[in-house]
């Protein structure tokens, strides 16, 4: 198992009772003709791993956009840890891992790290930048330009820019998009010891395998969830044999 | 407004210049290639005397005399006839001839430039003539406000070429640069940190403020020691006009990049920008020659308070304090800001 875990700022805060991290109301967002959220709610409480599960254009990257104070909702009320997120994220209890790495490519990863991790306003940068590549098993290449590595090592670097300020709720759009079945593995035992650190996570997939992995899921589609639960409580609620078909009969019972 | 931030901006600017070579080199070595070609192209002052023909036919033949064999000019005696059909073959720059008490100078006429010359050098010729026929001969004494007359058309384009050079690469470089942040999805990475609009914005102007410099530096000594150019005035106040010239440009830059969506199109906007501003800010037609169709455009061209200034130090040495140097700096600055502020406002989070 290469992958060790992060030590956390917070590791001796301890959580009294499972207080919502995010608390979504009736969120509604619109793109000219396109309703891309159509009057969200869910909640995901603190320290938990929320799977946001739905097809392509089903409105998943416009919340978790709205969600690192990228897009301002149109109706709803939106609040991360009780306040909006923008505020949430410019005092650092966000990162936002997007669908396609976002790196200086020309630049050296430690350049790349060392960028985000001034932003971020991190202060014992060194070790943080340590701690985040050991995370993530790059290490050996702190020296190396980002445009010589290969995709699984990008989006590597990508998710450790995001763990360098010690964030209190992850945002990851499709993280394990085009990560080989190995690497995909051992994101998920990251995920998870971030997690049992208290770290609340959001993850958004349309690969129904991954989703057994998280804590809870929402189920969405035309920008409104259509059901929520952990994958045994969903798969007994639909009556199905397994998830997909159970999204596919939950999807039909609303329509 | 987080000092640390819009450092951590303008340093990863210039490290991705000091990765990117191909760049600074670009940056530095295609202005003093192009410099240089200025330099050969106009950095003689044109003495090529002129071939000039005195028509025998009409002219008294004193004068005739004397006209040909001023140094000032290559003079052959000619009839009037003949003259004319060897201007067309193009073998004469001038006909001379007198009539009463007026003299009648025809030049050949298709280059402006060597046009001027010519008449200059016949008007040289005609006074050592006069003079040595002891009539009363006007008394013609050149001097200049400015300059001088061993100045070359180099020493007066020098100026706006460091004014040029400085815009178009910092203009071009900023504004490609914003739009890879753009499209590669850094900048809603950005926008997703405590990082503010204006702190970014502030942070490339930093960035490529210090490659601006540099690249003037560069220039300036070049045209001072290789090209010999003459320059009065203080390299400091040089430099300042050049500094705020370029705030607005990379805001100028930045703010081009949020109508383009590739890199392709970035690059069809340079001539949109660069062209009205080489032909009406005073590069290659100063300001009062200009049709007064095109004047008020000239007027919101910052190139043309830039030229102004730089003209006004460097060939005319005036300093910072005075008053035309400082209503230049201020409209400069006022550009600056208002294009600093689009720039901030260009940069939506709603990126869709």
């Amino acid at each position: 198992m290469p992958w060790r875990s992060l030590p956390s700022r917070r590791a001796n805060i301890t959580h009294v009772s499972p207080a919502a991290a995010v608390e979504a109301t009736d969120v509604r967002k619109r793109f000219a003709q396109i309703e891309a959220l159509a009057g969200l709610s869910l909640s995901i409480h603190e320290g938990e791993i929320y799977g946001l599960l739905g097809p392509n254009g089903s409105g998943k990257t416009t919340f978790i956009r709205c969600l690192g104070g990228l897009l301002r909702p149109d109706a709803g009320r939106l609040a991360v840890f009780g306040v909006a997120p923008r505020v949430a994220v410019s005092t650092g209890r966000i990162g936002y891992m997007t669908q396609a790495p976002a790196l200086y490519a020309e630049l050296t990863v430690d350049e790349n790290l060392r960028f985000f991790a001034a932003l971020q306003g991190v202060t014992d940068v060194e070790r943080r930048i340590e701690q985040s590549l050991r995370t993530v098993d790059l290490l050996d290449r702190r020296r190396s330009v980002v445009a010589t590595l290969s995709g699984g090592m990008r989006t590597r670097i990508s998710l450790a820019s995001t763990l360098l300020h010690d964030p209190r709720l992850l945002l990851l759009d499709e993280p394990t998009v085009g990560v080989d079945p190995v690497l995909r593995r051992d994101f998920w035992a990251h995920f998870r010891g971030l997690a049992e650190k208290g770290v609340t996570i959001l993850v958004s997939s349309h690969v129904m395998d991954e989703a057994a992995r998280c804590d809870r899921l929402g189920l969405i589609r035309g920008g409104v969830v259509l059901a929520e639960g952990s994958a045994n409580e969903l798969v007994a609620r639909a009556g199905t044999e397994d998830l997909e078909s159970a999204f596919l009969a939950l999807a039909e019972a609303k329509a | 407004m987080s000092a640390r931030r819009v450092a951590a901006v303008a340093r990863r600017i210039v490290s991705q210049f000091r990765h990117d070579r191909r760049s600074i080199a670009l940056l530095i070595v295609a202005p003093l290639v192009v410099l240089s070609l200025v330099g050969a192209l106009w950095g003689q002052t044109q003495n090529a005397t002129p071939q000039v023909a005195v028509a025998t036919d009409r002219t008294p033949a004193a004068i005739a005399d004397r006209l040909v064999a001023s140094t000032a000019i290559h003079g052959q005696k000619l009839s009037f006839d003949e003259a004319q059909s060897r201007m067309r073959e193009g073998k004469l720059d001038a006909i001379v001839w007198v009539e009463g008490t007026t003299l009648h100078v025809e030049t050949e006429g298709s280059d402006p430039i060597r046009n001027g010359s010519t008449a200059g050098a016949v008007q040289r010729a005609l006074a050592e003539a006069l003079g040595s026929l002891g009539s009363a001969a006007p008394k013609i004494e050149l001097s200049q406000l400015y300059g001088g007359t061993d100045y070359t058309l180099l020493d007066y384009l020098a100026p706006v070429f460091v004014a040029f050079f400085a815009f178009f690469f910092i203009f071009l470089l900023s504004a490609v640069a914003f739009l890879r942040e753009r499209t590669s999805g850094t900048l809603e990475r950005l926008l997703a940190t405590p990082l503010r609009r204006g702190e970014l914005v502030l942070g490339y102007l930093i960035g490529f403020s210090v490659f601006a410099l540099l690249q003037a530096v560069v220039i300036i000594a070049f045209t001072v020691f290789v090209l010999k150019v003459q320059y009065r005035g203080n390299l400091a106040t040089i430099f300042l006009v050049e500094a705020v010239m370029v705030v607005g440009a990379v805001s100028l830059g930045l703010l081009i990049s949020a109508a383009a969506r590739n890199e392709l199109q970035a690059v069809q906007f340079v001539p949109l920008v660069l062209l009205p501003q080489v032909f009406l800010s005073g590069f290659l037609v100063s300001l009062e020659q200009l049709p007064s169709v095109l004047r008020p455009i000239s007027y919101v061209l910052p190139l043309t308070y830039a030229n102004e200034a730089l003209r006004a130090v460097m060939i005319k040495g005036f300093a910072l304090t005075d008053p035309l140097v400082l209503r230049d700096l201020g409209i400069l600055a006022l550009f600056a800001l208002v294009l600093a502020i689009g720039a901030v406002a260009s940069i939506r989070r709603e990126v869709a």
